[in-house]
C-alpha cells in the first residue's frame, strides 16, 4: 500500500501545476467488520475494505471537486486532480473565498485509535452480541432481539497547498440492540447501544438487558389528551435537541440567511440554566479529531452560556467572510458540531420527575426544530406520562408543537446526573407548559 | 479481464467452497453535480467509483465481503473472506437460512434516455440553474433571503452474477434538479422546495420551466410568510397527492417489507389475507414504472422488478420479498431486494409506492369537513414499524373549516397509528399524481431511490403536532 501522504501530496502538486490557486486533498483507506443479529441469531458477518482520494481545487474562489475510489494508481490520481481544476475553472468566482487554512500547530487528541479494535476479529463481535441476546432472554424469554455490532478502522492524510499536513488514524466500535416484546396485540419496544473509540471505553455488557427492560416498560401504551403540560427530555432527547441547535448555529446557515438564530448571537435564547459546549478535542470522544476536515486545529467552543447564544460554528470560508476566528468545524464541504456537552445542573433527575405534577417524559426521540423557522412539530417516539411526580404509563400517538427558542426559555430544571458517551454529556431537562397533542 | 469475466470466474470458484449459494455484484458509476447559491454556481463536483460485493450462503448463514478494487485477485480475496465470515458465524446460528430458487436470467439492460447528460457541457447546466434562480429572484423581489439550486446526474452500472446462473448487467442514467427558496419578511423566514428526479436523460431538464421548479418554490416560500401556526390535537386530514406517497410509504410500506415481518418488527406479522384497511384502500408498489425514481429492471439479486399489490380493497394480499424471505414464506421472489452500493448487502426495499385512485372528487372530500387539515408537499417521514406508529411532515398545509379551504399553515407534522389510520380512510379521490421529485428512503443505514404518489386521501382522524389549542386560550 502506498503512503497516503505521498499520494495526497502528488495530487496537490498536480492540481497546483494545472493552475489551481488553492488545493486540498484527502487520501484515505478504511476497513469495517460487522455482524448482523436477526431474531437472536447471527444472520450475517461482513467485512468491507475501501479507499478514496478527494481533491478540492479553487480558482478565484470557485471550487471544483473530484473524487475517485478504489484506486491509488498514479494515472487515476492525476486524472482526479486535473478534473478538480477543470471543474474549478468552470465554477463561478466567489469573492468571499479568501483562503484555505494556513498550517498551525495542533495537539494530538488522546485515544482516537486502538490497535485492538483494528485487529478485532468477527468472532469477538459475535460473542458480544451473544452475551446481549442471553441477557435479553433472561429478562424476558419471549423477547425478539435484533441488532448488530461493528468495528472500524481508518487512516487518512490531508494536505493543502499552503503546507497543512495532517495524518489521522482512527478506530471505532459499536453495538446496538433493539428489543420487541409482544403480549397479544400489545407491543413494547426499545433500543440501547454503546459506542467508543477505544476498547477500554466500550461497555458491551448490559445493552440487551436495558433494551428489553425498556421494551417491557412500553407495554400498555395509552393515548393522552391535548393540553399544555411539562415536558421532560431524557438524556438522549436532550442531546438531540441541543445538537440540532448547534447545527443551526452554523455560520454557513447564518451567512446564507436561512437560520432562525440569525440576529440572536449575544441574546438570550434559552433558560439561564443552559450552557452548551462543543468540544472536538475531548480525549476519546466519539466525534473528536485533532483538526477539522480542512486541517484547522479543533478547540472547545462555548455555543450557549447561561442561556446566551455565544458563538457561530465556523469553517475557513465562513470565518474569513465574517472576519472572525475559525472555530475548526469544517467537514470539508460544510459545517458540523462535534461532541456536544450540555453542562449538568444541580437537581437529580429523579427530583425533576418527582416535582412534576403533570407532564410527558421523553426517554428518547427527535425533537429537532425546522432549522429555518425554529418550529418544532415532533412525535414523541418513546415517552411516558408523568402524573403527581411519578412515571404513570407509556404514551402513544402523541406529539409536541412549540418554537425551539420558546421551548429552551421554558426550561426550569437541568439534572445533576447525566448519561455520558465518550465526549458527550447528556443530562435530563424539563420545560414547563408545552402543548402536547394527543389522540384522545 | 472485464468485469463480467471477473464475476463469472468468482462464481465458478465459489462452487469449490461448497457454498449453498453465492452472488457477486459489481458496481461502477460516475456522477457530476453543480450547486448554485445566492447568484454563484461556485461548487462543481465530479466523481467516479467502482466496487464489488460478494455474498455467500454457507451452512445456513451469510458471509459478505466487499472491496472497491475490482480485479481477479481481489475477487478471490473477497470470496475467501466472505466464506471465512460465514464460518465464523456458525456458533450462533439458530435456524439455517434457505433461499428461494430464481429463474436464471442473462440480460443486458440500459435505461431509456434521449440525451446523455454527460454530453451536455457543464456551462449549459450552470446556465439553466442561473436562469431558474433569476426567475425565482424576480418572483421574490425584496423578500428574497436565500436561493439554493442544485443539479446532478449519474450513470451507474450493476452486474449481478450468481450460482443460479444469473448474469444481469443493468445501466441507469439519472438526472435530478432541485430548488429551495427562502423568503423573509421582518424576522419571519419561510422556505419552499421543489425537485424533479427521473431515470432519464437531459431532455427532462431541457423540458423543465422555471415556473415548475424555482418559481414554484419561491411562491411556496412567499405564501408561507403569512401562514399561521397549526392547531394541536386530533383532526380529519386530507393528504394531497404530493404527500400521499410519503404517507403510504411510512404508514404501510415498511411494514410490508418481508424481512421486517420475519424479524418480528412488523405489525403486519400474521395478518396476511386479513382485512387491515378500509375497503377503499388498494396499495401498490411498482418497480416497473420506467422513468420513475424508484424504477429498476432487475433488483440487486438479479430478479426482475415487478408490480406488487400489497393491499387489495382493504385486504393485505402480499409482501415485498428477497430470495431469502420468499423461501421463508414459500412464495416466488418478487424482485424487491436492493443494495445501496457494492459494500451493502441487498435488503428488501420499496420502489414506487402508491395508493390506487378511488371515485371521490377532491372538492366533495373537503365539503364534508367541519374542521380539519389539508396536508401538502411531503418533506419527510418515518415509522416505528413494531409499534405501528408513523410520522409525516408537510411543507405546507391548510386549515379546512366549514367545508372550505381557509388559512395556510406551516411546520405541520402528523402522527398516527397505522392500523387505525388505514381503517379510518373514508374517501379517496379519482385525481391521481406521482410525485416529481423522487426521494431517498433510509433503512439499516442504506439510502435507496424511491418514489411515490397517489390520490387525495381523507382520514377521519390523525394527530396534528400543532401549537394552537382549539377551544382553549391562544398561547
Amino acid at each position: 500500500m502506498r503512503d497516503l501522504l505521498s499520494i495526497a501530496h502528488m495530487a496537490c502538486e498536480v492540481a497546483k501545476g494545472e493552475g489551481a490557486e488553492f488545493v486540498d486533498v484527502v487520501a484515505s483507506i478504511w476497513k469495517d467488520v460487522s455482524v448482523e443479529l436477526d431474531k437472536g441469531a447471527i444472520k450475517s458477518s461482513d467485512v468491507r475494505w475501501g479507499s478514496y482520494v478527494s481533491v478540492r481545487a479553487f480558482i478565484k474562489g470557485g471550487m471544483g471537486a473530484s473524487s475517485i475510489s478504489g484506486s491509488f494508481e498514479d494515472d487515476d490520481v492525476v486524472l482526479c486532480a486535473r478534473r478538480a481544476v477543470e471543474m474549478a475553472r468552470i465554477a463561478q468566482p466567489d469573492p468571499d473565498f479568501v483562503s484555505l487554512p494556513e498550517p498551525l500547530p495542533y495537539k494530538e487528541v488522546e485515544g482516537l485509535y486502538d490497535p485492538r479494535i483494528e485487529a478485532m476479529e468477527v468472532s469477538q463481535l459475535i460473542d458480544f452480541l451473544g452475551m446481549n441476546v442471553d441477557e435479553a432472554i433472561s429478562v424476558c424469554p419471549e423477547v425478539v432481539v435484533n441488532g448488530g455490532s461493528s468495528a472500524s478502522f481508518g487512516e487518512s492524510a490531508l494536505v493543502n497547498s499552503l503546507g497543512v499536513e495532517v495524518r489521522n488514524k482512527w478506530t471505532s466500535i459499536g453495538l446496538s440492540i433493539s428489543s420487541v416484546v409482544k403480549k397479544g396485540e400489545d407491543v413494547g419496544s426499545y433500543y440501547e447501544f454503546d459506542s467508543a473509540r477505544v476498547l477500554s471505553d466500550f461497555v458491551p455488557q448490559g445493552i440487551g438487558r436495558k433494551a428489553t427492560e425498556g421494551a417491557l416498560s412500553f407495554l400498555g401504551a395509552r393515548k393522552v389528551e391535548t393540553k399544555p403540560m411539562a415536558v421532560i427530555l431524557g438524556p438522549l432527547a436532550t442531546h438531540d435537541l441541543f445538537s440540532s441547535i448547534c447545527s443551526c448555529a452554523s455560520a454557513e446557515e447564518i451567512q446564507r440567511n436561512r437560520s432562525f438564530l440569525i440576529g440572536k448571537r449575544g441574546e438570550v435564547i434559552a433558560s439561564e440554566l443552559i450552557t452548551v459546549v462543543d468540544d472536538g478535542t475531548y480525549p476519546r470522544g466519539i466525534f473528536s479529531s485533532p483538526c477539522d476536515g480542512e486541517g484547522f486545529p479543533r478547540r472547545p467552543l462555548t455555543v450557549i452560556e447561561n442561556g446566551v447564544l455565544k458563538s457561530w460554528l465556523h469553517n475557513s470560508y465562513t470565518a474569513n467572510k465574517a472576519k472572525e476566528e475559525n472555530t475548526g468545524h469544517s467537514t470539508r464541504g460544510g459545517i458540523s458540531p462535534t461532541n456536544v456537552r450540555i453542562l449538568p445542573g444541580k437537581v437529580p433527575s429523579e427530583e425533576i420527575i418527582g416535582s412534576t405534577d403533570e407532564g410527558i417524559y421523553i426517554l428518547s426521540g427527535s425533537v429537532s426544530p425546522n432549522p429555518i423557522t425554529g418550529e418544532i412539530s415532533a412525535t414523541i417516539d418513546f415517552g411516558f406520562k408523568v402524573e403527581r411526580g411519578r412515571i404513570a404509563y407509556p404514551v402513544k400517538n402523541a406529539m409536541i408543537g412549540i418554537n425551539a427558542i420558546e421551548l429552551m426559555k421554558k426550561i426550569d430544571a437541568v439534572s445533576s446526573d447525566y448519561r455520558e458517551e465518550p465526549g458527550l454529556i447528556m443530562p435530563t431537562i424539563r420545560a414547563q407548559n408545552v402543548l402536547v397533542a394527543g389522540g384522545v | 479481464m472485464d468485469f463480467k469475466e471477473i464475476a463469472q470466474m468468482a462464481r465458478d470458484e465459489a462452487k469449490r467452497y461448497g457454498v449453498q449459494f453465492m452472488d457477486i455484484r459489481i458496481r461502477e458509476g460516475d456522477w457530476s453535480s453543480i450547486s448554485l447559491q445566492d447568484g454563484k454556481a461556485d461548487k462543481i463536483g465530479t466523481g467516479k467509483g467502482v466496487g464489488m460485493g460478494i455474498r455467500v450462503l454457507l451452512n445456513g448463514v451469510w458471509g459478505f465481503a466487499s472491496s472497491d478494487e475490482v480485479t481477479r485477485e481481489r475477487a478471490m480475496d473477497c470470496l475467501k473472506a466472505a466464506v471465512e465470515m460465514a464460518k465464523a458465524s456458525l456458533s450462533r446460528v439458530r435456524e439455517r437460512i434457505e433461499i428461494a430458487e430464481a429463474e436464471p436470467i442473462e440480460d443486458i439492460y440500459e435505461s431509456h434516455y434521449e440525451i446523455d447528460p454527460r454530453s451536455i457541457p457543464l456551462e449549459r447546466k450552470k446556465e439553466i440553474l442561473s436562469s431558474f434562480e433569476k426567475a425565482a429572484l424576480a418572483k421574490m423581489g425584496d423578500k428574497a433571503a436565500n436561493t439554493m439550486l442544485w443539479y446532478s446526474d449519474s450513470v451507474t452500472r450493476e452486474i449481478v452474477c450468481n450460482t443460479f446462473g444469473t448474469l444481469t448487467d443493468s445501466k441507469y442514467v439519472r438526472v435530478r434538479i432541485g430548488a429551495r427558496m427562502t423568503a423573509k419578511e421582518g424576522d419571519i423566514r419561510r422556505s419552499g422546495y421543489e425537485g424533479v428526479g427521473r431515470i432519464s436523460g437531459f431532455e427532462v431538464i431541457e423540458g423543465l420551466s422555471a415556473e415548475e421548479l424555482s418559481v414554484a418554490a419561491a411562491e411556496t416560500a412567499l405564501n408561507l410568510l403569512s401562514a399561521k401556526r397549526p392547531p394541536a390535537g386530533k383532526f380529519p386530514v386530507i393528504f394531497h397527492p404530493d404527500i400521499s406517497g410519503i404517507f403510504i410509504h411510512e404508514a404501510l410500506g415498511h411494514n410490508a417489507e418481508a424481512d421486517l415481518v420475519l424479524k418480528g418488527e412488523s405489525i403486519l406479522e400474521g395478518k396476511l389475507g386479513t382485512k387491515i384497511a378500509s375497503d377503499l384502500v388498494t396499495v401498490i408498489d411498482d418497480a416497473t414504472m420506467e422513468g420513475e425514481w424508484g424504477f429498476y429492471k432487475y433488483d440487486s439479486e438479479g430478479v426482475p422488478g415487478q408490480r406488487r399489490t400489497i393491499i387489495d380493497k382493504g385486504v393485505l394480499v402480499g409482501f415485498m420479498h428477497s430470495l431469502e424471505t420468499a423461501a421463508k414464506f414459500g412464495v416466488k421472489p418478487n424482485g424487491s431486494a436492493r443494495a445501496q452500493d457494492h459494500g451493502s448487502r441487498p435488503i428488501v426495499r420499496m420502489s414506487n409506492t402508491f395508493v390506487a385512485p378511488g371515485s371521490s372528487k377532491f372538492e366533495d372530500m373537503v365539503k364534508d369537513i367541519d374542521l380539519g387539515i389539508l396536508l401538502r408537499k411531503g418533506q419527510w417521514g418515518y415509522v416505528m414499524c413494531e409499534k405501528g406508529q408513523y410520522t409525516c411532515h408537510a411543507g405546507e398545509a391548510f386549515l379546512i373549516k366549514d367545508g372550505e379551504i381557509r388559512d395556510r399553515l406551516c411546520d405541520v407534522s402528523i402522527s398516527g397509528m397505522i392500523l387505525e389510520t388505514l381503517e379510518n380512510v373514508d374517501a379517496i379521490s379519482e385525481e391521481f399524481m406521482m410525485e416529481k421529485g423522487g426521494g431517498t428512503c433510509g433503512k439499516d443505514g442504506q439510502g435507496m431511490a424511491v418514489s411515490g404518489g397517489g390520490p387525495y386521501i381523507r382520514v377521519k382522524e390523525v394527530v396534528v403536532g400543532g401549537q394552537e389549542l382549539i377551544g382553549g386560550e391562544r398561547r
